[in-house]
């Protein structure tokens, strides 16, 4: 047997063994993701509001990801169905600080520079029969503490000084989200379209 | 005719290497700035004492490689970011002239100040053609790698693809794939042209933790060029050649043959890599000014020329065997002649 046979044996082999791959992998791309949670993801800051003219805006650079500082900018792989490639923001997961940078390096309409507190990522929103003050299980405030816009966005309830109360200055950035330490996470980012759940001073 | 005849500049055949480098170095930085975007991460949060043994590594070779260039590498390091697909560099925001049509198409509206991003890579087109393939495709490169090793291959006696399509196709490619992102409202382009699709997977690889969807269909074309054509996807199928064809077709900056030191030898057709022929002269809008066929020839009958088309066929070279001195430089007269 010479020697190119074997070589050409050996890529003959190797490539029955790829196209074997082929139908796995084209099912893998084409079948969407199943584990896409129950909550939505958010958009980063300074997102269009109409969620379909971000997605044509946007044109998958990434670049958004590569600078934000926490990296909490991911992006829709298989899992975003027609909106794959654009970026999310999971905010149990890694929460935006705020800072800005992916508004200043976003090179379409996608992400525009707004001022900080005209963003509109969405609106925090409290399940009092979980959040540990609220159902008098102890002292927390985390979430208060690590607002980055502090008592515009999210307070104390006046009665009870560790019940926090969601102000109308949230922006929605979910940093609250991140550290709640509760694992049910009792507060989370809702749409504020969904304003009329949302602002509960009850 | 008296200017072809001089020898061309003795570095043009050096060019290829210089392209090489070039390459190489687009392909570096996009394996480097998603490492250098995680160290700065690690800079920000202030975390080395936190870090993995190898985070740390990690951080120490960055700070080693960034040190030099930053005094403060959360902020600094952010001057150069993204890919070939869209990128800032000190503040100048530069993107792919697909891009900004996806994007038109997909939208259906004019942002301008991202077509103004797309200015100066238009504008470089039309001067250098098809440039952005040879010198600084990100894919090329593996392409490139792709094609040697299929010559290897060939030498061991193993058969390689070696078909050949209608280079058309890609142009039809393009205009589905802007009909198609117009329709859909999202920017399918973008996800089958593969420059992007290696910046961004990866970023993904390095900085989010793994290869997205994106490299199946990228090693599906490897896999394309090997077994079924040469340079296949590049030559037939890519949009963004497609389309840097159609800006470049009146580009300034051309190779041409000097007829007079040509032996027709033939190695410009063998290494070109998008089969073209400038053995007559003829390498039309698809030409990537690679200068492979520069830094190939014998003889040094190939040079750069600026004008704004190829000219006509100059017939066979005059050391080869083909050519007759008593007929005239042009095939046509040559012919005449002969009746």
């Amino acid at each position: 047997m010479k020697r190119r046979d074997v070589i050409q044996s050996a890529l003959a082999g190797i490539t029955a063994l790829a196209a074997m791959a082929l139908p796995f992998g084209f099912w893998r791309v084409l079948v969407p993701a199943r584990d896409r949670p129950e909550r939505n993801y958010l958009r980063p800051p300074g997102a269009l509001k109409d969620d379909a003219a971000f997605v044509a805006a946007c044109i998958g650079c990434g670049l958004c990801g590569e600078v934000c500082p926490p990296t909490c900018v991911r992006f829709h792989d298989r899992d975003g169905g027609g909106a794959a490639l654009t970026p999310y923001i999971d905010p149990e997961d890694k929460a935006c600080t705020l800072c800005g940078k992916c508004m200043d390096v976003c090179p379409t309409e996608a992400l525009t520079r707004v001022a900080l507190d005209k963003i509109d990522m969405g609106l925090a929103q409290i399940d009092r029969t979980a959040c540990y003050p609220w159902v008098e299980r102890g002292i927390c405030g985390a979430c208060v503490t690590v607002c980055p816009l502090g008592e515009r966005a999210i307070s104390f309830e006046f009665a009870n000084l560790y019940r926090p109360v969601v102000e109308k200055g949230c922006v929605g950035c979910g940093l609250c989200v991140e550290v709640c330490p509760h694992p049910s996470k009792p507060i989370w980012i809702v749409d504020r379209s969904h304003g009329a759940v949302a602002s509960h001073r009850i | 005719m008296a200017i072809l005849t001089k020898k061309p500049f003795f570095l043009w055949r050096h060019l290829n290497k210089l392209r090489w480098l070039t390459l190489v170095m687009v392909f570096a930085m996009l394996v480097l700035l998603p490492y250098l975007h995680v160290y700065q991460n690690f800079v920000a949060a202030h975390a080395y004492d936190l870090l993995a043994p190898s985070e740390q590594r990690l951080y120490d070779i960055m700070e080693a490689i960034s040190q030099p260039f930053t005094n403060d590498p959360a902020e600094d390091l952010d001057a150069v970011k993204g890919t070939t697909w869209s990128g800032t560099f000190w503040g100048l925001q530069l993107s792919d002239p697909l891009a900004v049509l996806g994007q038109t198409a997909a939208g259906r509206t004019v942002y301008w100040p991202f077509w103004l991003t797309a200015l100066i890579p238009f504008a470089a087109t039309a001067i250098f053609g098809r440039f952005f393939c040879g010198w600084i495709c990100p894919a090329t490169l593996i392409y490139e790698l792709n094609s040697n090793l299929a010559a290897w291959l060939r030498w061991a006696g193993v058969r390689t693809g070696t078909r050949r399509f209608d280079k058309r196709i890609k142009y039809g490619v393009l205009a589905l794939g802007l009909v198609l992102s117009a329709a859909s409202g999202s920017i399918l382009v973008g996800a089958v042209y593969p420059p992007a699709i290696i910046g961004r997977e990866i970023y993904y690889a390095v900085a989010l933790g793994g290869f997205g969807v994106g490299m199946i269909f990228f090693l599906g074309t490897m896999l394309f060029d090997l077994l079924v054509a040469r340079r296949g996807f590049c030559r037939y199928l890519c949009p963004g050649g497609a389309l840097y064809s159609l800006i470049g077709r009146y580009r300034m900056v051309r190779i041409r043959r000097i007829v007079e030191t040509c032996n027709d030898c033939a190695k410009c057709n063998a290494v070109c890599e998008f089969d073209l022929n400038p053995q007559r002269d003829n390498f039309g809008q698809e030409c990537n000014n690679c200068s492979a066929c520069i830094a190939v020839c014998p003889t040094d009958a190939m040079t750069f020329v600026l004008r704004p088309t190829d000219g006509p066929d100059q017939g066979p070279g005059h050391l080869g065997k083909h050519y007759r001195p008593d007929a005239a430089i042009v095939p046509d007269r040559a012919r005449q002649a002969a009746s």
